[in-house]
């Protein structure tokens, strides 16, 4: 469960304050596919930073299951973040150097798991995304959706508690971006793994079983919506 | 996992890498080369001079270096007690004296340097100057004399020289000596002027029966500072002088001290440049991969890791360009050893003026090679602190937004 209370976040830029969030309070449960949306500058990407402890709020706290995030010290923080949250980026953002597979095993590495497991679990979710026959391409040999697909695979290699996807389908065509939510929404079930997005695209909002709505720094309407 | 994302990063960017690489390359080969061959120049000097000639540590009666008359001799039988001495190797007892040569109309002054030609043979490699004849026996009445001074008196073998010297006390000294052999000292001022006889004939021309003007003390290999300060600590320094090759030639010791640090200027310029162009690619590795290190500690991957990684490819260009950059040079250098550079025209005439060999031999000290990849190491790791400092202060949020 992820509990975030009373959290601010203020920007100085010269001698002006931006308050890019404001006040934002939320709970997040386990195998939630939350949809984090707002028109763009709204602090979406901000919210999904500070859940993710890659920036600290002005105030307030980020409680994930038992632990206070914000108060961790930087390398127990790294850490924390491998093994208990995955990250989908809107460019990918994948180790260039690496092909398929090793981008998948990496986080595994990271975590220093046995050959075996991290060999299964890194071909499992290579198929699970569609791309066993892709397991030695770098990405750049492969399309943008195929390096999406490795993207959520690495995500989720870890085990995660949760994935924060940033504009996940923002770089894709429909096709592809259609064939990602899926497999996100399938990984959703299977693994049981919450997924938060922040998004533009109707199509994410639509598999979206909540839908928090941001504008100017605050939450202006939180719904959920029953899918099956 | 760090060594694979190192040697594959290096790839990314060949030409970059490339670059990085001959740059040490050429450090390596331009700084070993120099350095080699000042140091063989030097080692060069020090053999002929002191090696062949001088030896590492002198023994003389007090006064004699200032003062080099044939009274301020001494008895070698007062020098037996560094015999039972560890630190040294040998001792050889010699006579340094003046006299003035002739033959037919041609008349020089030279210096008669009395030997014992088994010790001399035994322990210093003088026999090797030897170019024409025959050298030194316990019982050979002749002497031989520099190829300079051949020329000057314009002699044969088996022609004489008369010489005339004041003796010990006051007492004249004079002789005839056939020429049994032309020796090369490799040094034209000491071919110009020197006489080697047997130590007895010496003992006999100036009348010195039993003693002699110095003795070359042998150390053990490098270690001449140690023997100097054992021997000096047993001799009675009212009667004695003890001095070593740098008190008896100090302007070769500043000579070698001032090209010395010509040539360390000259590699601190070599190595500046050398760090701005590693600096150079440290510099364009840390800022285009800023972004992608935002992400690696994003994902959870430690700072202390990236820094390793990011080492670990500067440490790898800096192992292959030393390791290449040795392969090129030892040739070079083992080349030069064996053909050393022989100077000619004016640098030949300047050289020789200052009364050395005019050649340039390199050295084969491993520790030349050494010394330069130790610098290229710390350099490397030198301009890696930016990226340590920049790695250190990602913020990942930031990091990725650039």
């Amino acid at each position: 469960m992820i509990s975030i209370q009373n959290i601010q976040k203020t920007y100085q830029s010269g001698d002006i304050k931006v308050q890019a969030l404001q006040n934002i309070n939320l709970t997040i449960n386990k195998g939630e596919f939350t949809a984090i949306v707002g028109p763009s500058g709204s602090g979406k990407t901000t919210l999904l930073n500070i859940i993710g402890g890659l920036d600290s709020p002005t105030e307030g706290s980020i409680r994930i299951n038992t632990t206070e995030i914000t108060q961790l010290p930087e390398n127990e923080l790294i850490d924390f973040r491998l093994h208990h949250i995955g990250f989908v980026f809107q460019s990918y953002n994948l180790i260039p150097v690496l092909t398929a597979k090793e981008n998948v095993e990496f986080l595994m590495l990271l975590q220093k798991q046995g050959d075996q497991f991290r060999n299964e679990r890194t071909l499992k979710l290579l198929k699970a995304v569609g791309l066993e026959d892709q397991v030695n391409k770098k990405p750049n040999e492969m399309s943008g959706g195929q390096q999406q697909r490795v993207a959520v695979a690495r995500a989720l290699a870890s085990k995660p508690s949760f994935v924060l996807a940033d504009e996940p389908t923002a770089n894709l065509d429909s096709k592809s971006s259609e064939n990602l939510l899926d497999i996100m929404q399938q990984l959703n079930k299977v693994e049981n793994t919450t997924f938060i997005f922040s998004t533009h695209d109707q199509r994410v909002i639509d598999k979206a079983n909540r839908i928090i709505t941001i504008e100017d720094g605050k939450v202006i309407s939180d719904t959920h919506h029953s899918k099956d | 996992m760090i060594l694979k994302l190192a040697w594959r990063n290096i790839f990314r960017n060949k030409r970059r890498s490339i670059i990085t690489v001959s740059s040490i390359v050429f450090a390596v080969v331009f700084a070993v080369t120099m350095r080699s061959l000042q140091h063989g120049a030097y080692d060069n000097m020090l053999k002929n001079i002191v090696g062949n000639y001088l030896g590492y540590v002198q023994v003389h009666f007090k006064g004699f270096w200032n003062e080099k008359t044939i009274d301020n001799s001494f008895y070698i039988e007062d020098l037996d007690s560094l015999k039972n001495d560890p630190t040294v190797t040998f001792i050889n007892p010699r006579i340094e004296g003046f006299a003035l040569a002739s033959h037919k109309k041609e008349s020089k002054p030279v210096v008669i340097l009395g030997l014992d030609a088994k010790m001399e043979n035994q322990n210093t490699p003088i026999k090797e100057s030897l170019i024409n004849g025959e050298f030194l026996s316990d019982n050979s009445d002749g002497i031989l004399i520099g190829k300079g001074l051949q020329k000057i008196m314009n002699v044969q073998m088996g022609d004489s020289l008369v010489f005339l010297s004041q003796g010990y006390q006051g007492s004249i000294a004079s002789g005839i000596y056939p020429i049994n052999g032309i020796v090369d000292l490799k040094t034209p001022d000491l071919n110009r002027r020197t006489v080697i006889m047997n130590l007895n004939r010496a003992q006999d021309f100036f009348g010195i029966n039993h003693m002699a003007t110095s003795a070359i003390i042998g150390p053990k290999i490098d270690e001449w500072e140690k023997t100097e300060k054992s021997i000096k600590e047993q001799l009675d320094s009212s009667q004695f002088e003890v001095m070593n090759w740098q008190q008896m030639l100090p302007e070769l010791k500043q000579l070698i001290d001032v090209d010395r640090a010509g040539g360390t200027f000259v590699l601190i310029i070599l190595y500046s440049i050398l760090t701005f162009s590693l600096f150079g690619t440290v510099l364009m590795l840390a800022e285009e991969r800023n972004f992608e290190f935002g992400v690696l500690v994003a994902i959870g991957m430690r700072k202390s890791m990236i820094i390793r990684v990011a080492i670990l490819e500067t440490l790898i260009m800096a192992l292959v360009g030393v390791i290449l950059g040795l392969l090129l040079v030892i040739p070079i250098v083992t080349y030069f050893h064996f053909y050393p550079i022989n100077l000619s025209g004016q640098m030949q005439e300047v050289v020789e003026q200052f009364g050395f060999e005019a050649i340039i031999p390199t050295s084969l000290d491993p520790s030349i090679s050494l010394t330069q990849t130790f610098i290229v190491f710390m350099i490397t790791i030198l301009v890696n602190l930016y990226t340590i400092i920049k790695i250190k202060n990602i913020q990942p949020s930031k990091a990725m937004r650039a």
